[in-house]
């Protein structure tokens, strides 16, 4: 009984071992044009899915047809899905993109890049953006050590991130914070984790303010309190700034609730934050909205809550 | 009362001709406001009055309890798709107005202009925004044009200028004539303004980078005339503008054309094909060459080159017939 236990063990062990062998010597991939994919290798072999650009491949058999070289892969069915159902099917080689290809780094972002343009343009691609962010992910994944892998973990990210806002707005689907964290685990202090972190500030914002002290005030110290922990970040000045326009917002809620101790107090840390700015910034465009809003809050011009100035006093 | 009016214009326009304009007291506003016939809320409201409208003459200011009032002279649209104006006089709080006396005038008003460009990026931004961005930075220019935000105003009031007629003309049918001389241009004088005030900096440089843009076919209906005569007005530009920030962007631009031509020639037009190939991947290396890496901005250049180059040596399809120009 007990040698039919150990040969059972002996035998998960191999199985074991092989799984960890395959995993460690699978070619894996991807497609920077889409593709459809077929049951054989060959042009005018029956087709049964389109496969998107970016999307993760792993190599199983290479052959030639035709005089083109064709490859057979395995792939989840769903590339967003946890758990999906694995397709295998044959591919163009020509498209397909591994870890070996030379300058294959700079060739999946680079066809990144079009994509997410494409995404930006009026009548763009439709799925330019999905294609732009699975193209990104898979920069840091084959090759982890390229001197793109930062910016582009990062910016797969952030357009998930833009994705999920846009998901939030419609249908009230929580924003999902889990990529932006990866990129600020894997590459903290580097400018792209600067970049994460800022972004995440925006799932700490209130939806509306309805009017009220408590948000504006909630926010200005979140957007402090990165720009004082996060110094380097290319975000400092717009984070000041934000913090800054609450104040200055918080400057026309308390006038409105005749509160004028407080509306004085926002005042003056509005004017305090928007001259950290100017003292202490390069970016142009940040220093000159910060003397704009200094301008606005010394002359008591309202920010908050009008469209139309009727009096252009705030008193 | 209309004698009284035309007396009142009258004087003004005496007035402004007389006083010197470096000695006028001249700027526009910073907030949407609200125009009245006098010093007084309750007065009669004239008109709304938006940011960035020219106020050539503030003529007085004068202090009613605790609030400080301006009466100007603005211009407001009347017509703004016949771009007609006209003048007005009223008064608005003092404090919305930023002067040639203002301290720091220019800069106020630029970086009002950078936050209604803001605005008016943003999903859901105020209505009117990019006007009202494109009428700041311009204002900047027209009466600090002696400060260093001044040619930094002018082109990127140009450049929305351009950006919105642009998007304008492409509604247009005739926006997808293959002749570019069939369809009504770009409206290119303030770019060329930028040029003539500007010459030799990085402004003149963008602009005439947008002003391809009316040289452009519409469509190019599977000819190759097109993509030939584009690649070489982009070619040309990065010639002509070396140090122009928009050189990488533009040798791109003239390589993926080539590399269009490469799929159009086809097995058919082998030795055109073969040219074509080997400019496009002569033009893609000087990109690759060219590109800086340590600008975040400008990143961008090289992978993509990179990819072409590749797609090129790879016989991937780099064009799909219309409407998946770049």
């Amino acid at each position: 009984m007990v040698r039919h236990w150990k040969k059972i063990e002996l035998l998960l062990l191999f199985a074991l071992a092989t799984a960890a062998l395959f995993a460690a010597e699978a070619e894996h991939a991807t497609l920077i044009r889409e593709e459809a994919l077929s049951i054989s290798a060959g042009a005018n072999a029956q087709k049964t899915a389109q496969v998107s650009r970016g999307s993760a491949l792993t190599i199983l058999e290479r052959s030639q047809a035709e005089g083109q070289p064709w490859v057979k892969i395995s792939m989840a069915a769903d590339q967003q899905a946890q758990i999906s159902r694995e397709v295998t099917g044959w591919l163009p080689g020509k498209a397909v993109v591994t870890a070996a290809t030379a300058s294959g780094d700079e060739i999946i972002f680079g066809q990144a890049v079009d994509s997410e343009r494409q995404a930006e343009e009026r009548g763009g691609r439709k799925g330019a953006a999905d294609d732009a962010w699975r193209l990104y992910s898979r920069v840091p994944e084959l090759f982890p050590g390229s001197p793109l892998a930062a910016e582009a973990m990062w910016r797969a990210a952030d357009i998930r991130w833009q994705l999920s806002k846009t998901d939030f707005v419609r249908s009230g689907k929580p924003m999902e914070e889990k990529y932006l964290r990866e990129v600020i685990a894997k590459y903290p202090q580097s400018r792209q984790a600067e970049l994460a972190a800022y972004d995440l500030l925006e799932g700490q914002l209130c939806q509306e303010w309805r009017g009220l002290a408590e948000c504006p005030i909630k926010e200005s110290a979140l957007y402090e309190q990165y720009a004082h922990e996060h110094p380097q970040s290319p975000k400092v000045a717009e984070a000041l700034y934000n913090a800054a326009w609450r104040q200055a917002a918080l400057t026309d809620i308390y006038r409105i609730n005749n509160d004028r101790s407080k509306s004085d107090a926002a005042r003056q840390n509005g004017i305090a934050l928007a001259r950290q700015i100017q003292s202490q910034q390069q970016d142009q465009d940040w220093k000159m909205r910060a003397t704009d809003l200094i301008y606005k809050l010394e002359k008591k011009i309202p920010v908050y809550g009008v469209d139309v100035v009727d009096s252009g006093e705030t008193k | 009362m209309k004698l009284r009016t035309c007396a009142l214009l009258l004087a003004i326009s005496v007035f402004s001709s007389v006083v010197p304009a470096q000695q006028k007291e001249q700027g526009t506003i910073i907030s949407e406001v609200q125009m009245y016939v006098s010093p007084d809320l309750n007065s009669q409201k004239l008109a709304r009055a938006t940011r960035g409208r020219d106020v050539p003459l503030v003529m007085e200011r004068t202090k009613i309890g605790e609030q400080t009032w301006a009466h100007v002279l603005i211009i407001v649209d009347v017509n703004r798709d016949a771009e007609t104006t006209r003048q007005i006089t009223g008064w608005v709080p003092s404090n919305v107005v930023i002067s040639t006396a203002t301290p720091n005038g220019d800069q106020i008003i630029f970086g009002e202009a950078v936050d209604s460009e803001n605005q008016a990026e943003q999903r859901g931004g105020r209505k009117g925004a990019a006007q009202d961005a494109m009428r700041l930075y311009y204002r900047v220019y027209d009466y600090w044009p002696n400060s260093p935000l001044a040619g930094e105003g002018l082109w990127r009031a140009a450049d929305i200028r351009w950006q919105l007629e642009k998007a304008d003309v492409r509604l247009r049918p005739s926006s997808r004539e293959m002749n570019p001389d069939l369809r009504t241009p770009i409206d290119d004088e303030n770019m060329k303004l930028v040029m003539k005030k500007f010459p030799h900096t990085k402004f003149a440089d963008l602009a005439a980078y947008n002003m391809i843009d009316n040289k452009l076919c519409g469509s190019w209906k599977g000819e190759t005339k097109c993509p030939e005569k584009e690649s070489e007005l982009y070619e040309k530009y990065a010639r002509e503008h070396p140090q122009s920030p928009k050189v990488a962007e533009a040798l791109f631009n003239a390589a993926w054309r080539q590399a269009a031509l490469v799929q159009m020639y086809g097995a058919q037009h082998e030795k055109e094909r073969d040219k074509s190939r080997n400019k496009a991947m002569a033009l893609a290396q000087e990109v690759a060459a060219k590109s800086a890496t340590g600008d975040p901005k400008l990143i961008d250049w090289k992978p993509r080159a990179t990819e072409l180059m590749y797609a090129l040596q790879q016989g991937i399809p780099t064009y799909t017939p219309e409407p998946d120009r770049k």
